[in-house]
């Protein structure tokens, strides 16, 4: 379903694009010239510690995008993964910095509240029928008012590298003989292989396509569509959890009021790798292709000397081609 | 089906009303600062934008400070969060409804306080702002307003980073970059600490002889008098604008700076931006003491990375704004209003700290987490 081909003569005739894996190739392709282009143009983007830092900052989006990409193939959205992300962080943090709480005990807080929100985006979405966007966004201004609320304004410094507590931070990155090593980015592989696997090969994957494909079909055919359109957004809620980790582990301080604008761009990285606003379509490779189109835009993009108008403008533009795209495809595909 | 929505819309209410409920119960038991009630004195309310953050408890600090002084008591709130500027309105219109004997205000939004600032007026209650004015306040109503000089605060920067970096500037043969990330081009108080900074550092260095061109964010660079040729100039100062609010993006910005060879020195000017230079930092490595051994880094504001970054020389140190003073001043000048004395606006000063003084007594409260 992933693939839907076009057919030239009765089916056996599969473009080299689509035998390469279709949209997804493509993206990947465009990842590979954006990142030659932006080495050609800048001495500074060529240092290995630009690609640490591009690493560092695509783990949460990544994380995210391959979360929503499961509401998202329902025909739904998750709209409080960006805020969801920092309120999470923020009660997680707050436990362990100012409860004295140790750090896993934190970690796993943030994630069960991932999950917790993702069952409260699930049930508002099946169960009540409210539309996911009008559930979600609901929830994304709640998770805003109660990480707030929780640390009181405060800013939450999780422990530093080389503080006590600091282990976590090195489930990202390492440092040897002085140089950073991004071991985030194996997890980020490891976790992409196991949820292709989830989605392909499981009933849960094979269910949440169906439910963005023609629900009532599925209904029909003895599914347990409420079961599984919550779970889609359990496994988003999990992983908005999974990317507050990574956001505290990347970077020194959460504020509360922050973190909305995140989920656009996890959004919008999803679709740009091939998952269809419409429901029904998608992977995960593709997904994190997209994710990366984002991160290399938003760090090469200043680095090649344009100023925040025009990185926006272009980012903007980027979005409007892959979504032309996308709907060019379908159309094609209808024919 | 209805059953369903209504059920979901009342439940949706009760929770609403629980979280408003617990939000401000706990803001107004923290918010009571009933002080020294000698002296018969008067009765001020305080409205700060946020009353939980650590920088408005800096500021009350100042305020206490002030009523013991002076004899007077007051009474301070501030909604959750400093968006919430309904909150605030709603806490200002109490305060009014109190009819104190001055108000000082630090408005969320300097629109939405408008009408009430003219009830306040209609009752005859002077109200002194601080932290932020209100420009467009009816004629009349806002005795005076303190707040911090953004210009000079930029310039304490710009002076501190000189003293480090002035020697390599004087020696060097070929030109040199200092860096400069401002968290938007748009809020005034940005942007006149950004000009602050530049402007004073043009004036340092072509005070020695060497020519400064300003590139980068086109706002920051129309707004140099007299900018030099970057194919000529000695020094480049260049400034850069994140697309939005983060640090990350920041980082980004501050990267590609630190990452030139010609790099002398980076300047973040809030506490965003100088979390986003720190960002960076960790992956490049370059910050250091003084420009020959890397990059001269100097951040502004505090919070609780910002001060390790500078006590462990991260940084070479850091502007911080004065709370404690605004507090205080915002009470003074309520004093001296009630005693019939003429007040007029003050601006508060900035306070260089490092390493060596950020534990002195008139620099350590106004170091907030």
């Amino acid at each position: 379903m992933a693939n839907k081909t076009v057919t030239k003569t009765a089916g056996t005739n599969k473009s080299f694009i689509d035998r390469m894996g279709g949209q997804k190739f493509i993206v990947l392709l465009i990842v590979i010239a954006l990142f030659i282009f932006f080495c050609a143009m800048s001495p500074g983007f060529r240092k290995y510690t630009t690609v640490v830092s591009i690493l560092d900052y695509s783990y949460y989006i990544t994380l995210m995008a391959i979360g929503v990409a499961f509401p998202l193939m329902t025909a739904g959205v998750d709209l409080s993964i960006g805020t969801g992300l920092v309120c999470y962080s923020l009660i997680g943090g707050y436990l362990i910095v100012h409860q004295g709480w140790p750090t896993g005990a934190g970690m796993v807080v943030s994630i069960l509240l991932g999950v917790l929100f993702g069952i409260l985006n699930g049930c508002l979405v099946a169960i009540m029928e409210l539309p996911p966007f009008l559930a979600t966004l609901c929830t994304c201004m709640i998770t805003r008012g109660v990480g707030s609320v929780v640390v009181g304004g405060f800013g939450i410094p999780w422990p530093t590298a080389a503080a006590p507590g600091g282990w976590f931070r090195s489930i990202f990155k390492i440092q040897v003989n002085g140089m950073n090593i991004p071991i985030g980015f194996l997890w980020i592989i490891l976790i992409v292989i196991i949820m292709t696997f989830v989605l392909n090969h499981t009933k849960m994957g094979r269910y949440t396509l169906a439910i963005g494909s023609n629900k009532e079909a599925t209904r029909l055919s003895g599914v347990n569509v409420r079961f599984y359109h919550i779970m889609a957004y359990v496994i988003c809620g999990f992983f908005a959890g999974l990317a507050s980790i990574s956001y505290s582990a990347i970077f020194a301080t959460v504020q509360p009021g922050s973190g909305a604008g995140f989920e656009l761009e996890a959004i919008g990285g999803a679709i740009i790798g091939g998952v269809s606003m419409t429901g029904g379509v998608g992977s995960i490779t593709g997904t994190l292709a997209g994710v990366f189109v984002i991160c290399l835009l938003k760090t090469g993009l200043p680095f090649i000397g344009l100023t925040a108008n025009w990185q926006q403008i272009i980012t903007g533009l980027v979005l409007i081609v892959a979504v032309l795209f996308d709907i060019l495809k379908r159309k094609k595909e209808g024919k | 089906m209805k059953k369903k929505v209504l059920a979901v819309l009342l439940g949706g209410c009760m929770v609403a009303g629980l979280v408003a409920g617990c939000g401000g119960n706990s803001g107004d038991d923290a918010a009571k600062s009933e002080g020294g009630s000698e002296g018969g004195g008067y009765h001020f309310e305080v409205v700060v934008k946020s009353f939980q953050s650590t920088y408005w408890q800096a500021a009350l600090q100042g305020i206490e400070a002030a009523q013991e002084e002076l004899g007077v008591t007051t009474n301070a709130t501030g909604p959750n969060a400093e968006s919430d500027i309904a909150d605030q309105v709603n806490m200002l219109n109490n305060a009014i409804n109190q009819n104190p004997d001055g108000i000082a205000l630090a408005a969320c939004d300097q629109n939405s306080v408008i009408e009430s600032l003219q009830s306040a007026l209609d009752k005859e209650i002077p109200v002194v702002c601080f932290d932020t004015g209100v420009p467009d306040a009816p004629e009349g109503s806002v005795y005076a307003t303190v707040v911090t000089d953004n210009e000079a605060a930029g310039a304490v920067a710009a002076e501190n980073m000189y003293e480090v970096i002035k020697d390599t500037i004087a020696n060097a043969t070929e030109p040199v970059r200092i860096g400069e990330v401002n968290q938007d081009a748009t809020a005034a108080n940005i942007i006149g600490r950004g000009m602050g900074f530049i402007n004073k550092m043009k004036e340092l260095i072509e005070a020695d002889g060497k020519t400064v061109a300003v590139i980068g964010n086109q706002l920051y660079v129309d707004s140099v008098e007299n900018n030099g040729d970057e194919a000529s100039a000695d020094v480049i100062i260049e400034v850069a604008v994140p697309a939005q609010t983060t640090v990350e993006l920041s980082a980004t910005e501050a990267a590609n700076i630190m990452n030139k060879d010609d790099t002398i020195a980076i300047f973040g000017s809030n506490q965003v931006t100088a979390e986003g230079v720190l960002t960076a930092n960790q992956n490049l490595n370059v910050l250091a003491a003084t420009p020959d051994e890397g990059i001269v880094g100097v951040g502004f504001d505090a919070g609780a990375t910002l001060k390790a970054a500078v006590a462990d020389g991260t940084l070479i140190g850091a502007v911080t704004q004065a709370p404690v003073d605004q507090g205080r001043i915002a009470i003074e000048t309520l004093y001296k209003i009630c005693e019939g004395e003429e007040v007029s606006d003050v601006t508060t000063d900035s306070y260089w700290y490092d390493a060596e003084n950020m534990e002195d007594e008139n620099i350590a409260p106004n170091l907030y987490d």
